[in-house]
């Protein structure tokens, strides 16, 4: 319990103690730390404390008798005389600082930041003698101080908030630059700004150019678009503040003082020693800028310093990936253009090639046609040496016409469209056999069964008959030719025996060779044998014999125009395939084709 | 001790016309409409209102406590809790939301706890035709026990307790909390009886 509600108390029933209780009642009037006044029950002032002369200026002397009411008239206004009425009807008030402020006007005892009046709690409450109510007593406290403490407590609650707010906003926003400005209108209210703008090097070119403002006549915003009064301020990292800027004789000082501004605060964002701009917040009205502002901005530019540079960092990043994507989007096209070239000019080269051999076929015609009449109708004429050199010229161009059929068979095959589908491979070599002496069929075991494919049916049978027919050629002069076809079924597609590419490599081909391997790899394939008990080929020659023009060691021995295997891999690379050959001198050859399983 | 029925009806109303000055004089003072929900009144004894308090009112409370004397004496106890009393400083000051209660935060509490109970003692006092008279209001902060013990170490006598309590209600924004007051009596029987003589006068 306060002293104050001792006083209020009901006298005790037992005898006064007069000696204490003058001794408290002296105590009172002299020492005690509040305001203390009793009034009669019209309220007249009968005690006027020390306090209360210290902080009125009325002496005790001048003010005892007189009516309070007439002594501080707004008490009155202030609809407060009704807490002395029911004083006296026995109630008791307490009037809080925040709702009321003060119960006397009395001068606040911290002049410079404290407002006009002393605020204070006051408490009112009736006076009992002897039951009975005798007139009122008023206790006063002054809560300047204390409430000064928890203004400024408030003020750096607030401060934290808007801080942590901004943190908050500039570690959650990816593009500070266009978000930055609602937060800014947010801060220069709780500042109480007027006015604020944003410069921002431009990442390119350096140049501090005008990024945001909010509050700036539209006119003014043209003359500071190139910061143009700062000067002074974007070289050093140190925050400039501007004071009374009307007043100020600094030419420098002409923009802010044509717009207006009373006071400005400029504060160079830098990050990393890296200067990315200024940020500056002015006022209308006030004529200068406290510590405790800049500190909070000088933290707020900070943070918007590591958020833009962030930016920045992020900006040349996303440049330089568009730089790499158009470059790469550069170097495609060439890619593609030149691809387009070159088929163009393989297109070219294979009609070239085909009409050439189709058109050399009349010419070689005509020479064998012309040998046939010198050896037929002039044999007896020409001498024996003539005769013979005629003779083997008319072998040449047979050789020739075989050549420029094969050719052209390989130039079909590469220009050829195809359409894949199941095929049976028993009735190509049935076909194939047919056409062949009846020694052939003899000589050719079929090991049943032969699983499907897909491939394209002509393309098969040209594959295929090429290798019988090589498997018959190939035998030692006095040998008898044995031939084994059977199919297996792989799990892996096996890489052609010739990995280089085939010449004559038409576009169309190159598509499908790219969908052929890879695709089908987990695709069961089947693997179609040639085996022969022939000459065999040694291991050095493998790769070669697939090459257009390629014969084997026994070129001498054996006719041929170096074709038959180069038209078989080119058929069997158009069809999405690969082939092979396993061999060695004297034990045969045994020859594969992989095709995709039917 | 049980009331009958009928002098619960007359406690009730007799409280709600305090009740109805002290919504009043809250309204003129914050310029808010607020209003008084129409209260639950009961009585116990001293030892019993522990448990019916905890069970109206959780954790640490803000206590206006005001004695009165006179023909019916007593101790008068508003009790807010924790938030209602963050609430309402929050509402009549205007002043940004603090996490605690600050000095001048409780002195708020403690002048409108003082006018709640000055409304209720005063309606007493005329409606009975009794001078009672009040000590300043004092504020605690502590829990439901420690005001329990407070009133019971005041020695004054004590026996019974009217519990009053009711919400409060502010139409500005529809928000409520929870106010209790208890009336420690030394004498019911005189409480009683003055209240019967009421009951005769408006009646008659």
């Amino acid at each position: 319990m306060n002293s104050a509600e001792r006083i209020t108390l009901p006298e005790p029933v037992s005898a006064p103690d007069s000696k204490n209780e003058l001794a408290l009642l002296s105590w009172i009037r002299e020492f005690a730390p509040y305001g203390i006044i009793t009034l009669d029950r019209a309220f007249h002032i009968s005690i006027w404390n020390h306090w209360m002369e210290i902080h009125s200026s009325m002496r005790s002397e001048d003010v005892l008798g007189k009516d309070l009411l007439s002594l501080f008239p707004d008490l009155d206004e202030r609809k407060l005389t009704l807490y002395f009425k029911r004083a006296l009807e026995g109630e008791s008030s307490v009037l809080s600082t925040a709702l009321h402020h003060y119960l006397l006007a009395l001068p606040s005892p911290l002049r410079e930041t404290g407002g006009r009046h002393m605020l204070q709690t006051s408490r009112i409450a009736p006076l009992i003698a002897h039951g009975a109510v005798c007139g009122i007593v008023i206790v006063i406290e002054d809560v300047t101080q204390r409430e000064n403490q928890a203004e400024i407590l408030r003020q750096q609650h607030g401060r934290d908030e808007i801080l942590s707010w901004a943190l908050a906003h500039f570690l959650k926003t990816e593009e500070p630059r266009k978000t930055v400005r609602q937060l800014f209108f947010k801060i220069a209210e709780y500042l109480d700004f007027d006015t604020f703008f944003l410069y921002l090097r431009n990442i390119e070119t350096g140049h501090l150019g005008l990024h945001t403002s909010g509050g700036v006549p539209a006119d003014l915003e043209r003359d500071l678009a190139d910061c143009p009064l700062l000067g002074e301020a974007v070289k050093a990292p140190e925050i400039v503040v501007f004071h009374q800027v009307q007043t100020s004789l600094n030419p420098d000082h002409a923009v802010l003082k044509k717009a207006g501004v009373s006071a400005a605060i400029a504060i160079p964002l830098f990050a990393n020693d890296r200067p990315l701009g200024l940020l500056c917040f002015a006022t209308w009205s006030r004529e200068s800028i406290t510590a405790e502002e800049s500190d909070l901005l000088r933290t707020i530019a900070q943070y918007l310093a590591i958020a833009v540079d962030r930016e920045n960092t992020n900006l040349q990043l996303q440049n330089a990936r568009m730089e790499l994507s158009t470059h790469a989007q550069l170097l495609e096209m060439k890619v593609k253009e030149r691809t387009s070239r070159l088929q163009e000019t393989i297109s070219e080269l294979e009609t070239f090639s085909y009409t050439l051999a189709h058109d050399l076929k009349a010419p070689v015609r005509g020479m064998i046609g012309y040998c046939n009449v010198l050896i037929e109708d002039f044999k007896d004429v020409l001498p024996p040496a003539a005769n013979l050199i005629v003779q083997k010229m008319a072998r040449t161009p047979e050789r020739m016409e075989a050549l420029i059929k094969d050719l052209l068979k390989f130039s079909e095959i590469s220009r050829q469209e195809i359409v894949l589908s199941k095929v049976a491979i028993d009735p190509i070599i049935e076909d194939i056999l047919t056409m062949r002496l009846p020694g052939v069929r003899q000589a050719t075991t079929v090991i049943l069964p032969l699983h499907e494919v897909r491939a394209h049916k002509t393309l098969l049978q040209q594959a295929l008959s090429n290798l019988i027919d090589n498997a018959i050629k190939f035998v030692d002069t006095d040998a008898v030719p044995k031939i084994t076809i059977c199919t297996e079924r792989v799990f892996h597609s096996s890489p052609s025996t010739r990995t280089g590419p085939l010449l004559f490599n038409s576009a169309e081909s190159a598509e499908l060779e790219n969908i052929g391997a890879p695709d089908d790899a987990a695709r069961l394939r089947i693997r179609i044998w040639v085996r022969d008990e022939g000459v065999g080929i040694p291991a050095e020659v493998h790769q070669k014999i697939f090459g257009i023009f390629e014969r084997g060691p026994f070129a001498e021995r054996y006719q041929g125009t170096g074709m038959g295997l180069a038209i078989v891999a080119r058929a069997v690379q158009r069809m999405g395939g690969t082939c092979g050959v396993e061999s060695e001198p004297g034990k045969g050859s045994r020859f594969w084709i992989e095709l995709p399983s039917g | 001790m049980e009331l009958t029925s009928s002098q619960r009806d007359a406690l009730t109303e007799l409280i709600n016309i305090g009740y109805a000055r002290a919504a009043a004089a809250l309204s003129e003072l914050t310029g808010h409409r607020i209003s008084l929900e129409v209260p639950e009144v009961s009585v116990h004894p001293i030892p019993e209102i522990t448990v019916k308090l905890q069970q109206l009112i959780k954790g640490e409370v803000a206590s206006v406590n005001q004695v009165f004397s006179g023909p019916i004496s007593g101790n008068a106890i508003l009790l807010l809790d924790s938030e209602a009393a963050l609430f309402l400083n929050r509402l009549l000051t205007d002043r940004p939301n603090m996490p605690e209660l600050d000095g001048a935060a409780r002195e708020v509490i403690t002048e409108v706890g003082n006018i709640v109970l000055n409304a209720c003692l005063g309606a007493f006092g005329n409606l009975l035709k009794i001078q009672v008279s009040f000590t300043v209001p004092s504020l605690q902060i502590e829990s439901v026990q420690k005001v329990i013990s407070s009133i019971t170490v005041a020695d004054r006598g004590l026996e019974y307790a009217l519990v009053i309590h009711t919400h409060f209600h502010m139409r500005v924004n529809d928000v409520s909390g929870y106010l209790v007051i208890i009336l420690g009596v030394t004498s019911l029987e005189t409480l009683l009886l003055e209240l019967r003589k009421w009951e005769a006068r408006e009646l008659g």
